[in-house]
């Protein structure tokens, strides 16, 4: 407030002598610009103390304290730069001195001009006013305090601005105005006509040059740039201590946010891929190696397991119905699980998407609904969703990219659909034109279009004669027929069946099991010798069958189980190699080409599990098999018994015509044929034939 | 969802091996974690930093480009990132058990 109170003071006194002055200085206008060109190269202790002088001759002492506080180096030079001074009213005063002070060093100046370039160097407004003064300081102090009343006034405004740099600036910054006009009064020279020269003489010196006309040539630089060098390390601090606050509750907020929660689920499953991948790439051979036997003993066994899919929540206790792979992602498993009795509090229905890629333990989704699954399968030709038939009868659609664990979709339970619980669901067709079949138990077929579940396009109901409805337990197409297809009921009978044309229900009855047919497979052909008229069934009764469509009779019969068949299936790639379940917990690989009348390979599973269900991977390479506690146990098949040789098929044609004379031949030669069942490590050693 | 979102987390907690999972926001502040709070603190500055220069050269040297998942391997401890828009995971393990 005092400076303020100072400065106006000042101003009004400085606005008197313009008026006196001002007369003067037009008078001697055009010598000024003179003398400015010589001036600027006029030695700088000479014409201050002139100007001291002067002024305080004046009453106006302040002139001697701001150019000693301003960079001396450059007093002389930096006069014409600050020609352009916002204040015009303040120039004449002191540019009447200024030109006084150059007029009267005129004559002297060549002398001592080489002595006075070289304290230019001090570039830094800063450090001289911080500087203890120098003994010009001093001089200048002394003179201006014994000439000038104001003096003392003067001091005390100016001191701590030398003492205190820092805080000069920050009042500078505050009110430039005040401040600066000030010292620009002393500084400035000549009004707007000095503007050429000084362009002129500031190409001289290289560092004056650097700044705009008008700006002031000292200590700004300085200004400008302390400024921004504090204030990013305050506003860092400022962010990290507004990172610590953060409370509870907003952290709540966050987490029950839709992004966080989307977020974690993407994040975590990667994390959870990343953790589960065990190799250690900083396996060290040159260090001491471990006894490979394990692996060893691994490559050697026909069968082995690899892993198993189990959730403790989602999976246990559940009974697994059915198993599909993904056309799109052949890694990806879907299961589907029946209820879980012990806890009548958690969906009924479950299906579980498993990645046979990763090494992660939990399922990659997981779907539920509330009734039973008993049957499901991916949409063929969308990679996103997957179906699924429901003890309850519905059929229901779930769709991965959506976050709901609930169906997206479900087709009515009503009287046009089925009521019946749905054993069988699949897709049959072309990318243009396929359909989902479902048959339910009460025998209806039911076809959907995926865009409509609301109701089924055609609905088809498989009567045995006498319009006995049949109750179907399991269905297979036979690869590429979307019409024709065979199924297995719960009479033990055999059926192949149309969906359309004049003859659309039940064709052929075959001969029957004795017991409730579990499974069936359809061969896979992939050759030119035809074989897909073949298929498999497995029953009740403790044996699988070979069946032909041509023929009523079973082609083969395998009673090599001693318990429940539960699921047969024949492998993806080789034309005589297929899999069976059983209730004791056996699984068996069956090569025909080698052996009809035990299995190939056949393990135990640990704990003796009843297994519902077999499917082999799209590769051909790995039996998955479904117990009955909810765990889908994935074994390696060994490659050589997995992979066909070029003449299998041809070989397969040979056994299959073996097998049809030896049963026209006598069903009872069979029944001799057939061994009492074996334990399973004998028959792993049978030799390849 | 959230109950999901629990499980998630307890199951990356409880793998092998691990010892701390944290996930935090963009401004840096840990949302959720199962470290001290002091070690939450320290990992979730430094790891957000090394994530978001990360990225950043992932994008410089190649502006199409994006950052999807960064682990560093120490002699102690294996520190795996996995960054997004919003969060960012910090999965700590210990590779060696």
């Amino acid at each position: 407030m005092d400076r303020k109170a100072e400065l106006e003071r000042k101003k009004a006194k400085l606005q008197a002598l313009r008026d006196e002055k001002d007369r003067r200085r037009r008078e001697k206008e055009q010598k000024d610009l003179e003398d400015a060109k010589t001036g600027a190269v006029a030695p700088e202790k000479d014409n201050r103390k002139d100007l001291d002088e002067m002024l305080s001759s004046l009453g106006v002492a302040p002139v001697s304290e701001v150019l000693s506080s301003l960079s001396s180096v450059n007093s002389a030079t930096s006069d014409q730069l600050a020609n352009e001074t916002p204040e015009a009213s303040l120039q004449p005063a002191l540019n009447g001195s200024g030109a006084k002070a150059k007029k009267s060093q005129a004559l002297s100046i060549i002398q001592v001009q080489v002595t006075n370039i070289q304290p230019k160097e001090n570039v830094v407004y800063t450090k001289q006013t911080q500087t203890t003064s120098s003994g010009t300081h001093h001089e200048r102090d002394v003179l201006s305090c014994h000439s000038s009343p104001m003096s003392g006034l003067i001091e005390d405004w100016w001191r701590p601005r030398k003492a205190h740099a820092t805080d000069y600036y920050d009042e500078y910054n505050l009110n430039p105005g005040l401040e600066w006009e000030d010292e620009f009064t002393v500084l400035a020279f000549g009004d707007g006509q000095g503007d050429d020269e000084d362009h002129s003489l500031n190409m001289d010196h290289g560092f004056h040059s650097k700044l705009p006309p008008g700006i002031l040539p000292h200590g700004l630089p300085t200004v400008k740039e302390v400024a921004p060098a504090i204030t990013p390390q305050e506003q860092k601090k400022d962010g990290v201590k507004l990172v610590k606050e953060l409370s509870d509750e907003q952290k709540q907020m966050i987490i029950l946010s839709e992004d966080f929660q989307r977020f974690v689920m993407k994040s975590g499953k990667i994390m959870e891929r990343a953790l589960s991948e065990t190799v250690d790439i900083y396996t060290d051979y040159i260090g001491v190696s471990e006894s490979d036997e394990g692996s060893d003993e691994r490559t050697n066994a026909r069968l082995s397991l690899n892993r198993v899919f189990y959730s403790e929540q989602w999976s246990k206790n559940r009974c697994v119905t059915s198993f599909d792979w993904s056309d799109h992602f052949p890694e990806l498993m879907v299961a589907s699980y029946h209820n879980n009795e012990e806890s009548p509090n958690e969906p009924d229905g479950v299906v579980a998407l498993w990645n046979t890629k990763y090494k992660k333990q939990s399922p990659e989704e997981t779907f539920h609904c509330q009734s039973a699954v008993m049957s499901t399968c991916f949409a063929k030709f969308h990679p996103n969703l997957i179906l699924g038939g429901t003890y309850s009868g519905q059929i229901v659609m779930w769709d991965n990219r959506v976050q709901k664990r609930t169906p997206v979709q479900r087709t009515p339970l009503s009287s046009t659909a089925h009521t019946h619980p749905v054993y069988c669901l699949s897709m049959v067709g072309t990318q243009n034109a396929h359909n989902v079949i479902s048959i339910s138990s009460d025998g209806r077929l039911c076809s959907w279009s995926l865009d409509m579940l609301s109701a089924p396009q055609d609905t088809l109901e498989l009567q045995h004669r006498q319009a006995k409805p049949i109750a179907v337990t399991c269905m297979a197409f036979p690869t590429d027929e979307v019409n024709n297809f065979v199924l297995g009921s719960e009479d033990g009978y055999v059926h192949s069946a149309s969906r359309h044309g004049n003859r659309s229900g039940i064709g052929e009855t075959y001969e029957k099991h004795l017991g409730p047919v579990t499974g069936i497979s359809t061969h896979h052909n992939q050759s030119s010798s035809d074989f897909s008229h073949l298929f498999l069934t497995s029953s009740i009764d403790w044996t699988i069958k070979l069946w032909s469509l041509k023929d009523t009779k079973p082609l083969y019969s395998f009673e090599d189980n001693a318990d429940y068949v539960m699921d047969v299936a024949f492998s993806p790639i080789h034309p005589s190699l297929f899999a069976a379940v059983d209730g004791s917990g056996r699984l068996d690989l069956w090569n025909l080409n080698q052996d009809t009348e035990v299995p190939t390979v056949s393990v135990v599973i640990d704990g003796n599990p009843a297994l519902n269900r077999v499917s082999w991977t799209p590769s051909g390479l790995h039996v998955t098999v479904g117990d009955e506690s909810g765990r889908i146990h994935v074994y390696d098949v060994a490659e050589n018994l997995a992979t066909p040789r070029i003449d299998e098929w041809q070989r397969f044609s040979s056994t299959l015509n073996e097998l049809k004379m030896n049963t026209n031949e006598d069903i009872e030669e069979v029944e001799k044929k057939t061994p009492i069942p074996q334990q399973p490590s004998s028959l792993t050693s049978i030799p390849v034939v | 969802m959230s109950q999901e979102v629990e499980e998630t987390l307890k199951r990356i907690q409880q793998h092998k091996g691990v010892v701390g999972t944290i996930v935090v926001n963009n401004e840096g502040v840990a949302v959720k974690s199962s470290l001290d709070n002091t070690s939450t603190v320290q990992y979730a500055g430094l790891m957000g930093q090394l994530a978001d220069k990360a990225r950043s050269v992932v994008r410089d040297l190649d502006p199409s480009n994006d950052l999807t998942f960064l682990r560093i391997r120490s002699k102690k401890h294996e520190i795996m990132i996995a960054p997004d828009k919003d969060f960012i995971m910090i999965v700590i393990q210990n590779p060696t058990d």
